[in-house]
């Protein structure tokens, strides 16, 4: 489903990513490892179209098609979902509205037809219990005022009203409590399907306790120094990162 | 020395129609006090960024036909009254039949009634800065008094509907006085609305004298079309505990200036001005207020945004003052403006003038544009670019469209601004 290959890529000129390889086919979970500044989050932006990273060599391809020509709202539409690690607070419009425009967007994409606003209310109520989310902050400006589980549990919700084929999770675990983790990873293991595909970016395997990966890689300088299953994750736990022979600031934390 | 322009002779020789004579006499009155006016210039201090759009040439000066009526403005519950290029229209007209409330058109009133008007025409406000208001009072062939005794409560919003049909070039004078007794309360929606093609100047004056607890909601809708020059002034004279919420909506044009000034002159008047101005191409908006806090603990809350777009020209200049014996007045003042376009300006004022020393007295002005980051958000979530922009541009002013307390008007406003910031957005 998605090839990256070779990936290069910079921010403000300085290279970040130096040639990244991976392979994710439908169904799969990958989990992405490393320590801060490896370039987990450049990774995710890369792959959403944020344009204020530039893509400097290699190719992304989304079913044999070049991702990188495509604009973000494109690449959405075809299927790319990315959980941001902190969602922007948009006051004035509101979640339910934003939602519904979303979801209408992706719809008319698809051929259907738009939901109306009763139908769609509908949905996105039935939508916020899977989440565990108040209906009340439907009417809320999106994500105005959420504390930080409240924000990771309005982007889960948007992954399951979006249906997207590939869905990145960029550091959904930062900030939560244990039971706010589990909330946010029951709604991540809703999203599991056989034509769906999750990649999970995440400086601890904490989270790996609760959607178990089929492959971990370990991130670090810009590329993937290793890749393995599970078993890698916990490995990591146990050790760190210093094994590997990567210099993790946050070590003590890590381990 | 090169002097000042004046008025043509052309805009004050106008006949004086049905009006009865106490308000032929103050018209009249005002007429010989304008043929010396000096008209704004680029270096009279208020009219500064707006001069240039100004352009009162003779075609203008032509009374507009009145006394047809081509259409229905909102139509929402409430009272209607129509009036047809300044002049009221009795059969497009509902009105209200409530305890001690008279709404009567100026032609229609008796010597008495038109001398207490002509005496208390013009008293909220300050003519010297609203130089373009005395035209109105020279000019004006009918108009709207409104009078509500004490304790009278209008129970349904008063629509007026100010038609410019400008089939000819020329020029139309507005007029509405609201004399609001002790603890009334009424809702007053103003739309300005217009049909024709031809360039027309229109001119509109509305005036309120809040008695003690009076309460009164004013909408002010500027909706007209792209051949029409605007020049509007509002007035209010609050007393004691009287409370006025003014919510001004407009769209741009190729002059649109609306002064407001509020006059709060006894202790526990207060006041909340809203307004909201958009414009786009090569539009021209300019909103000038003025809070004149007179009496002691009275507040004044003010909030204005302006969206620009493409080359048009935003102005929000909005004066405080505070005189000597204010104390405790507490006074916010608030103006944002988002610029959607490199080519678009915005001038935006704020000018404090504090006499008291026991006060609360805030203001704070900017100037931004779209958030980057939002904008990412909404596009990563499949949402078209131009769909995105008009999201977060509506998010901007939602905030003060929620505000405004007739339902219908608030979805009406809400549509119409989605579409013109659509339209801003188009080809981008």
């Amino acid at each position: 489903m998605l090839s990256i290959r070779n990936l290069h890529a910079a921010v403000d000129g300085k290279e970040i990513l130096k040639g990244i390889d991976l392979e994710i086919k439908p169904g799969e979970v990958h989990a992405i490892m490393g320590p801060n500044g490896s370039g987990k989050s450049t990774l995710s932006a890369v792959l959403a179209g944020n344009e204020a990273y530039e893509v400097t060599e290699g190719d992304i391809l989304l079913d044999g098609e070049n991702l990188l020509e495509k604009e973000t709202e494109e690449r959405a539409r075809d299927g790319i979902f990315l959980a941001f690690q902190y969602p922007v607070e948009i006051p004035g419009v509101s979640n339910l509205q934003f939602l519904r425009t979303a979801v209408n967007a992706m719809r008319v994409h698809r051929g259907l037809d738009e939901l109306s606003a009763v139908d769609f209310m509908k949905l996105a109520k039935e939508t916020t219990k899977q989440v565990d989310l108040d209906p009340a902050f439907l009417k809320r400006g999106v994500n105005e005022g959420f504390s930080g589980g409240e924000k990771k549990r309005n982007e889960i919700l948007q992954a399951l009203l979006l249906e997207p084929r590939l869905a990145i999770l960029d550091e959904t675990d930062s900030g939560l409590d244990i039971d706010a983790l589990k909330v946010v990873a029951d709604g991540v293991n809703a999203l599991r399907s056989p034509e769906r595909a999750i990649l999970m970016v995440t400086h601890y395997q904490r989270l790996l306790n609760h959607i178990v990966p089929d492959f971990v890689h370990v991130l670090a300088g810009g590329r993937i120094v290793k890749s393995g299953g599970r078993e890698l994750a916990l490995e990591l736990e146990e050790r760190g990162y210093g094994w590997l022979g990567i210099k993790d600031s946050d070590e003590v934390e890590a381990g | 020395m090169k002097t000042a322009p004046t008025l043509s002779s052309a805009f004050l020789e106008a006949a004086a129609g049905k009006l009865p004579a106490p308000l032929q006499a103050l018209r009249a009155q005002r007429g010989k006090a304008l043929a010396d006016m000096p008209l704004p210039t680029r270096k009279t201090e208020n009219w500064k960024y707006s001069s240039r759009y100004l352009k009162l040439t003779d075609e203008l000066a032509a009374s507009l036909p009145s006394g047809r009526n081509s259409g229905p403005g909102l139509a929402v519950d409430g009272y209607h009254v129509v009036i047809h290029n300044g002049v009221l229209v009795p059969e497009a007209s509902d009105f209200p039949d409530v305890d001690g409330i008279e709404i009567r058109s100026f032609v229609d009133l008796d010597d008495d009634t038109a001398q207490h008007l002509a005496d208390r025409l013009d008293n909220t406000l300050d003519n010297n800065a609203v130089q373009m208001a005395r035209l109105n009072t020279a000019r004006f062939e009918d108009g709207l008094y409104i009078r509500l005794r004490q304790d009278a409560v209008l129970d349904r919003p008063l629509f007026v509907i100010f038609e410019a049909d400008a089939e000819a070039a020329g020029s139309v004078y507005p007029r509405i006085y609201v004399d609001a007794g002790a603890n009334s309360q009424m809702t007053l929606v103003e739309e300005y609305i217009s049909t024709g093609d031809q360039t027309a100047l229109v001119d509109a004056v509305t005036e309120f004298s809040l008695a003690d607890g009076a309460n009164v909601t004013n909408v002010r809708l500027s909706l007209e079309g792209e051949n029409i020059h605007h020049i509007g002034a509002t007035g209010a004279r609050l007393l004691g505990h009287a409370r006025l919420d003014s919510h001004c909506v407009g769209f741009g044009g190729p002059l649109r200036r609306h002064d407001l000034q509020v006059r709060l002159e006894a202790p526990g008047a207060n006041c909340r001005l809203n307004g909201v101005a958009v414009t786009q191409d090569k539009q021209h908006f300019d909103n000038h207020t003025t809070i004149e806090h007179v009496a002691p603990h009275c507040d004044s809350e003010e909030t204005y945004r302006n969206i620009a777009a493409d080359e048009s020209h935003a102005i929000f200049n909005g004066r405080i003052h505070i005189h000597k014996d204010a104390q405790k007045s507490n006074a916010n003042m608030s103006n944002k403006n988002l610029l959607l376009s490199t080519g678009a300006e915005i001038d935006t004022k704020p000018e404090l003038e504090i006499y008291a020393d026991d006060v609360k007295c805030a203001h704070g002005a900017t100037v931004g544009q779209l958030d980057e980051t939002a904008l990412f958000y909404l596009v990563s979530r499949g949402i078209d670019r131009r769909e995105a922009n008009t999201l977060l541009s509506m998010a901007f002013i939602n905030e003060l469209i929620e505000q405004i307390p007739v339902e219908a008007v608030r979805e009406t406003v809400q549509a119409r601004l989605n579409r013109f910031i659509e339209q801003a957005f188009e080809g981008a």
